[in-house]
Order: C-alpha cells, then structure tokens, then sequence
C-alpha cells in the first residue's frame, strides 16, 4: 500500500468496499460478504437509504480522534458551523490529557470562518492568517489544519498553501483531508488523519549520534527495538484499558509505546525504533500499519480486538509469536483465565439467557459480542455502523450467530426502533449520540465503550460483566422515560419491515 | 469581512435554527445538507448547552439527506423530495421544516421549488434557508424564525391587546434559556401582561400561529430577534421595543417600566406589582448579609460571553452584588456599530461607578492579553496591589484561564458542559437569586 504520493487518502467505498446499509441475519451477511457481494460489482457496495437520519462525517470523526494529540492546536478551515461540536470536548479533553501528562495545555481550535465573500474569491487568506496566529500565540509543536466541504468544492489549494506556510511557522504543519461530502463511510477518518501524520509525523529520531559505541551498547540498544511494540489505541479506549493492555504485554516481557491517541508529535519519531505496529481495532489502523511497514519496513499484525477473554488470548498469541514468546503468552493466558472464571461465577448465575442487542462500531460490536456470550447471555441483535473485512476474524469466537438479526447502519435510530420493538431484549449495549431514542424502549443500557471505564483484555470482561448486573439491578431511569416520553415514529413505521428503506443506487 | 474566530462559542445559521426547533414540541426537522452536519451541530449543541439533550427528534434522530460528492455533481433536487416523502412516513410530527446547508446552496438546489409541492398538505412544511457561510448561529435564530413570521405566522390576525411575544433569547445557545422565558412570562403577568415566549414550558406550535396577534414585541436583547421583531412589524403590524436581558431588581423594574410605557400601562401598576416581589427577593439576600461581611466576599469579576449576557451580569454584580467588574469581553462577531455602541451604552450610568473595561473580541485568547493589559502584574515589588480575588463568569472555555490564574469559574454563558441546567434562570428576580447562590458557591466552594 502506497497513497502517500496522494494529497489524501482515497474513500472507503473505494479502497475497502466498505458497506453501511444491509439488513439480515449474520448468517446471510457474512455468507455475502464470502461470496463477493461487497466487490466492485458486489450488490452491496452501493447500497443506500431513500431514508436517513444524521450521521457523522469523516471531519466530525476526525475531531474527535485529532483532539487526543498533544502539544498540537487545530485549524478548521471551513464555515464556522464545522466542528461545532468542539465545545463539547473543551472540558473532558483537558481532563483526559491530564491523565498523560500533568501540565497538559487546554484544548485550542480555530475556525478560519469563511464567509460569503470567501466562497467567491477563497479562503486562502484567513487559512494563512488563522495558522500564523496560531503559530505565533500558541507556540505548539504542531498545527493540524483540517479541509472540509466549502473550501474543497471552492477549490482552494491546501497542499501549496501548507507548504508556502510551513517555511514561515515553527510548528509542524499537517493538512488533514476530511472532506465530509467525499463519503459515507466515516471510518475514512482514520486514514484521514493518518495520511497526514505519515507524512509529517513520522520521521527518523533527532538524536546525538554516539562517536564510538561499545559492543555492548550495541547490542543493548537493538535488544530493546527487538522487545519493542506499538500498539495503536482508538480514542474510544479508557487510561485503564491501556494500563491493562500493558499489564498483559509487560508480563511477557515486552516494551509498549501507545499511538496515535495522547501522543505527542514526537512519539511518532520512536514509533520506528520498535519491532512491531498492532491494531487494536483494525477498523482504525489498516492505512498506518502497512504504510508502515511498506515505507520503513516494519511488519503488522491485524487481527482481533482484546475485548472479550477468547479475542484477547488469541490477540496476545498472535503478538507473541512474532516475537517467539508464546509459552510465556499462554502460561499468562491460563493463568488470567482461571482467575477471571472464579470471579465470573456469580455473574454468570445471575445473567444467564438474559438477551442483548449491541449497536456501535463493527469491531466492538462483534468483539463485545464475546463478552456476552461468555456470561452466558443471548445476542439478540446487532447493529455495526457499517461492514467491511476486518469485521470477519472477530466472528470466529462467536458461537450460534447465524440467525441473529444484523443491521449494518450508521446511527438510523429510526430502524433499531423498529427492531428492537420485535426483537425486546433485557439490555442494549448502545454507541453514544442516539439515547435520547435509545433510551425511550425502556430497556437498561450500557454504553459501549466510555473514556473512563475499562473494557479490554481479562480486567475489561470482568468490568462489564460487574457494571451489567449493577445495570439490571435498577433501571427505573429508562422504565419512567419509556411511559412518559414518546418516541418521533409513527405507529405504522414499526409495522413495516425494519429494512423497508434500504435501496440499490 | 469577518476574520477568523479562536474557539467560536456558536455555530452557522444552521445550528442556530436547530436550538429553536428543539424547543418546540413535535417540530420535525429535515436537513438537506452534507454527512455531519446534523451529528456535529447537535454534538456541540447538547454538550454546550449544559445538556438540552436530543429531546423529540433531536441528536441522531434528525432526518436527513447526507449528501455526497454524487448530489453535489448531479444536484440533489430529486434526494430531497424522495427524503421528504419518506420523513413524512416515518416521522410523527406537526411542522416539518426543511434546513439547508453549505454544499446545497453553494450548486444551487431548488429547495424552495421541491417544499412548494407540500405546500396543500395537512402538516405544514416550510424550507429555510440556512447556509453556515452566511451567518452563525446566532443569526440563524432570526434566520428561522424570520421565516416563521413569513410562512407559519397568519397574516391580518386581530391585535389582542396586553398581550406580547418575547424574542431575543436563543434556546441552547442560552443555557438557561427555558427558565429565563418563564421568568420574563411570570413578571409580565404581575403587570397585567400576557406573553406568548413561542416555545417554552407548555408552548406548542399553537402559540407560534397566534403571535400575530400580539399588541407588542419585546425583543429582550440588542441584537438577537431585532430581525424577527422587524419582520413582524412588517408584515404583522405589530411594533416592539428592545430592552436588553434584565437580571436583579433595577433591571427588572426598569424592563417592566418599558413594556408598560409602550402598551399604555401606568407605571403606578408596575411600582405596586414590584413590592411584594422586591421584599421576597430582599429576604433572601439578607441571607447572605452575615457571610458576605463575615469573610469578605467582595470580589474582582471578569465577564466572557456573548451580547446578552455580559452586559446585565456586569451590573447586576457591580450594582446590586457590590462586586468589582474589571473586565467584560463580548464574544459575539458584531457587525454593525449601532449594536456595538448600544451595548456599550448598558455599561455606563452604574450606580455604583465601578463599570468594567469593555471589549469586543471573538477570540478566547484574547482574554490573557487583557488580564495582562489591565491587571497590576507582580514585578517582585514589596507592595503591589494585586487583583488576585477575582471571579470569572464565562464559559467552559475559561477553564483554561481559571486554572492558570486560580480564579474560581462560573460557567454561565454558552458553552457550559460541567452543569446540568433544566429550567432555572437567570434572569429576573428569581433568576438574579439563582445567579447570587451560584457566584457564591463558586468562591466558597472549599468550605
């Protein structure tokens, strides 16, 4: 894989095939998806909605990834409604860069705010002004400047401008292109940013090089590479899933570096003095790990999400022989498992054949899946944003899932309305933004992921499993809403098939 | 020529238009516009807004059509109407109004033509027009409900005398905006006075057809709904007058005393409705006698946010708190410089002669540069005279300058995201009490 030539990476729909309108069982999707219906030609690659409700954009996901990285300010260049939704993130992102580092700096976007003049005669001007302000006042170690919607189509050109200001500015001056109209496929943040941090981000360590090494400071220095590790985190992950993460890594003696969330500009630098990149969430990392290994040779593993006991052994294995340790992993691994089974006991009593339906990302959706089975409880139903190839080795651990309901959509509360209505389950694992719906059916809900919990690798099983059954002790909460605040869709929507509205192009 | 903005505190015309049609109950919005905006707008809308929450058919439930590279080659007429057709199928509501972003108004769809076919229909469906490029949220307000006058509002309706609507306060992008509407709603009713708030605690879009039948307009603000007002001049008949947010009694009393002027009421009315309230209102702030002189509780203030708020907390503390304003930065990207000097003009005849320095500045940076202009800074002098009792009234944006400076914050103005506010208020009496309690708390808060 090489786009980095390119100014921006290439759409989803394009490069994966990605998928976000299916309705149907597990069975059929991945029958489908075996048989080639996501191809070029596949029946569907181009699926659509004749009715859609809002979703994010590759720039509102992009946000939301960027504002993890230190020591960087951010540059929306756009109309000043675009990343509106950056005043949510003023308080809790300072909070969560503080868990990193202590004198961590507030939260700073800027809007270059084009106006109606701009639309005629281009933003070039307030994007030159908007970046040597933020040079001069913020003094960062990096600029991120994001391209949106108004000034693609108007057509300013961002690469000459960044480059023409990257000789004027201190900082690193990094183009992300997140053009929110290009696709439907949100996911295509992830290779937005990282088009961008490849390129300006990564680059060999400004360190003394020694005049004389010793033997053994040789072989002490490629020791240490040789036992290095980049894991990939998701901004979706808690502090706490991380320190698991390395609890388990550590334990078999390797060294872990996280990237790209809570990093610095420099971090990418040591990124390449280490032996391995792997995913958390290939979802998120496919575009950086083989970029990575293509231009600086270093190899890759994608495979599973550590959430779920039997997805985090098999995460921990494939890491482990690459590096030729797996005795040790395994020891680790039924060592972890005993533990965790005794303190599962009560729960597992207690939720056995409860139902659930899980909404959110594919990758957590079919990783979290795991986690219910394994409590014992029944998958009722599920909803992945949208469909791709990473999706596929995750459902290897699941068992008796061909018949479970499937709707690959992104939010469309109005068609899990309708689902769940038929389907009824005890509890819903839900993605934040739709609760206002969710919350309606009356039914317990855990989010499925949170920034402060814990819910990866044999602590994150056990935390689920502990916040469920507190869960499904009380939830009046949602019981009272259920009777007393009506939901948006008419009664003869839920009489229609949930997939009514998905269409061909 | 608008510049660029350092963490802007409101969004495009298109937000704007949404915090309205979240406040009223069963109104169906349907966008027509790029992937992200409706998720983005709301993601800032309910987080800012101390939690105004999706509601009805707010959040991700906002129906819209997504356009992509496709709609903005070929046009997107035809995605629109089939949008509309299949919102009206599946989504239950009494108004249905479709918003129009950047991308659709930059190729030219002809939204106007595709809504006009609804025009017979049982619901009403109206398109407004709200392009991030032409005007923020702020403006979007006046944007929708502008066209409301136009579209929902019937023409020639009888005037129904002592009645009014308010305008001025925008929901979401006032935090506290539920509360205020219902506290300007109870004052007026002590003088006599009806008003229609539009939307609110139990308005429905029954109360927005009536507002033609207003006798007044009273726009409680010097910028936001002066559009609507002049609208409804226009097409209504109806004239309004402009007063400004009042929080605490001076301002309450003078609010009243100019509604009354303008609809005929003898100030006499006014005098004796104030009475009762003002010994209520006096009973609870002799409450705070023996703490605020007990520790001395008088303290520094800096005011950040936007038109409506900075001016009336500014002398509301200066005046009736007996606190020191030194600073009050208006945030709000304004244009014309009558708003600017009317709005200055609120900042000046204090009674206590202690009215802050005041800025226009739409950058959040800015704020440092005038703590550092106009506060003594410690030059390792024996005796220095240091502001170092100072209150920040501003936003969660100012969490950043509370910290370095270790000044307590109180979130008021947009966006707040670490409180959760339902319907209190700080306007009026009962709202200046509220405020009272909440500066207070804020500085003794290690007790």
């Amino acid at each position: 894989m090489d786009y980095l030539n390119s100014n921006a990476a290439p759409v989803r729909e394009e490069r994966l095939k990605t998928n976000i309108a299916f309705g149907g069982t597990a069975g059929e999707l991945l029958e489908c998806a075996r048989s080639g219906c996501f191809g070029a030609d596949g029946c569907l690659n181009q699926a659509r909605r004749t009715f859609s409700q809002t979703i994010g954009c590759q720039f509102t996901l992009s946000l939301a990834v960027l504002y993890t990285m230190r020591k960087a300010v951010f540059v929306i260049h756009a109309p000043i409604g675009c990343g509106s939704q950056s005043v949510g993130s003023v308080g809790i992102t300072q909070t969560l860069h503080k868990l990193r580092d202590e004198r961590a700096e507030p939260l700073v976007w800027l809007s270059t705010n084009l106006d109606e003049a701009d639309v005629i005669t281009g933003g070039e001007r307030k994007l030159r002004e908007t970046v040597l302000f933020a040079d001069a006042e913020f003094r960062p170690e990096a600029i991120i400047v994001c391209n949106t919607c108004v000034p693609s189509l108007i057509g300013d050109d961002l690469e000459n401008i960044v480059n023409d200001l990257q000789t004027q500015v201190s900082a690193t001056v990094v183009p992300v292109y997140c053009e929110g109209f290009k696709t439907k496929v949100m996911a295509t943040a992830y290779d937005a940013i990282y088009h961008g941090v490849l390129k300006k981000y990564v680059r060999d360590p400004d360190r003394d090089k020694k005049l004389y090494e010793s033997d053994l400071e040789k072989a002490r220095r490629e020791y240490l590479i040789s036992r290095n590790v980049n894991i990939l985190n998701v901004s979706s992950m808690s502090r706490a899933d991380e320190l698991e993460i390395q609890r388990l890594l550590t334990a078999i003696g390797l060294n872990v570096q996280f990237l790209p969330c809570y990093s610095e500009p420099e971090d990418f630098q040591y990124a390449l003095e280490s032996s391995l990149n792997v995913a958390i969430c290939g979802t998120h990392d496919d575009y950086f790990v083989k970029h990575m290994q293509e231009k600086y040779g270093i190899p890759f593993i994608i495979d599973t999400i550590p959430i779920g006991r039997k997805n985090t052994a098999r995460w921990l294995l494939k890491i482990a022989e690459h590096f030729e340790l797996v005795d040790e992993a395994r020891a680790l691994i039924a060592y972890e498992d005993k533990l965790l089974d005794k303190a599962l006991e009560p729960f597992r009593a207690e939720l056995a054949e409860k139902t659930v339906f899980l909404g959110g990302g594919e990758v957590r959706v079919v990783g979290t899946a795991e986690i219910i089975q394994d409590l014992g409880m029944k998958i009722a139903g599920m909803k992945p944003h949208h469909f791709d190839e990473f999706i596929e080795p995750i459902f290897d651990v699941l068992e008796d899932i061909d018949g479970v309901p499937v709707d690959v959509a992104t939010n469309q509360p109005f068609e899990q309305a309708n689902l769940i209505r038929r389907i009824k389950p005890d509890l819903i694992l839900s993605h934040t933004g739709g609760n206002n719906i969710t919350a309606k059916y009356g039914v317990p809900i855990l989010p499925i992921f949170g920034v402060s919990y814990n819910y990866m690798g044999y602590s994150g099983v056990y935390e689920v499993a502990r916040r469920i059954s507190r869960l499904l002790k009380n939830y009046q909460f949602n019981k009272r809403l259920s009777k007393n605040a009506p939901l948006p869709f008419k009664e003869s929507w839920y009489e229609q098939d949930p997939f009514t509205y998905i269409a061909e192009i | 020529m608008s510049k660029f903005v350092d963490r802007p505190r409101y969004s495009c015309a298109m937000g704007g238009a949404l915090g309205v049609l979240r406040a009223i109950n069963r109104a169906i919005p349907i966008l027509h516009t790029s992937a992200g905006c409706g998720s983005n707008l709301f993601g800032g809308m309910n987080n800012g807004s101390a939690y105004i929450g999706g509601g009805y058919c707010g959040g991700l439930a906002l129906p819209s059509t997504n356009v992509i590279e496709r709609d903005i080659v070929f046009g997107g007429d035809e995605h629109l109407r089939e949008q509309i057709k299949t919102t009206l199928e599946v989504m239950d509501g009494d108004l249905y109004v479709v918003l129009t972003g950047c991308m659709v108004e930059m190729i030219g769809d002809d939204v106007d033509a595709v809504c006009s076919e609804y025009a017979d229909a049982d619901v009403p469906l109206i398109a407004v027009h709200t392009p991030s490029f032409q005007g923020d949220s702020l403006d979007g307000y006046d944007t929708l409900l502008s066209a409301f006058a136009k579209k929902l509002v019937p023409r020639g309706q009888e005037t129904i005398p002592a009645t009014v609507n308010i305008l001025g306060i925008i929901p979401g992008q006032d935090v506290f905006w539920e509360g205020n509407l219902k506290e300007l709603k109870r004052l007026l009713a002590l003088i006599g006075v009806r008003a229609n708030t539009l939307f609110g605690e139990g308005e429905t879009i029954a109360d927005i057809r009536r507002s033609g039948s207003a006798a007044l307009n009273v726009v409680v603000s010097d910028t936001y709904g002066v559009r609507t007002a002049q609208e409804y001049e226009e097409l209504h008949g109806i004239p309004f007058i402009t007063t400004g947010l009042p929080i605490g009694i001076t301002d309450t009393e003078t609010f009243l005393c100019a509604v009354a002027a303008a609809l005929g009421i003898a100030p006499e009315v006014v005098t004796q409705a104030l009475a009762p309230e003002r010994r209520t209102y006096y009973a609870y702030i002799e409450r705070l006698a023996d703490l605020y002189n007990d520790v001395d509780l008088q303290r520094y203030a800096i005011i950040v946010g936007d038109a409506n708020y900075v001016p009336p907390i500014s002398k509301f503390v200066a005046d009736e708190l007996g606190w020191i304003p030194r600073l009050a930065v208006i945030t709000d990207q304004i244009k014309d410089d009558d708003v600017k000097d009317n709005l200055l003009a609120r900042f000046r005849d204090y009674e206590s002669a202690v009215a802050p320095d005041v800025r226009f500045n739409t950058d959040a940076s800015s704020i440092k540069h005038y703590i550092a202009e106009l506060f003594p800074q410690n030059h390792n002098d024996r005796y220095t005279d240091l502001y170092n009792q100072v209150v920040v009234i501003g936003s969660s944006i100012e969490r950043g300058i509370a910290d370095e400076y270790g000044y307590p914050l109180l979130t008021a103005t947009f966006p707040v995201t670490n409180r959760l506010v339902f319907g209190r208020a700080y306007a009026g009496l009962n709202g200046a009490l509220t405020l009272v309690e909440d500066l207070i708390s804020a500085v003794i808060s290690g007790r």
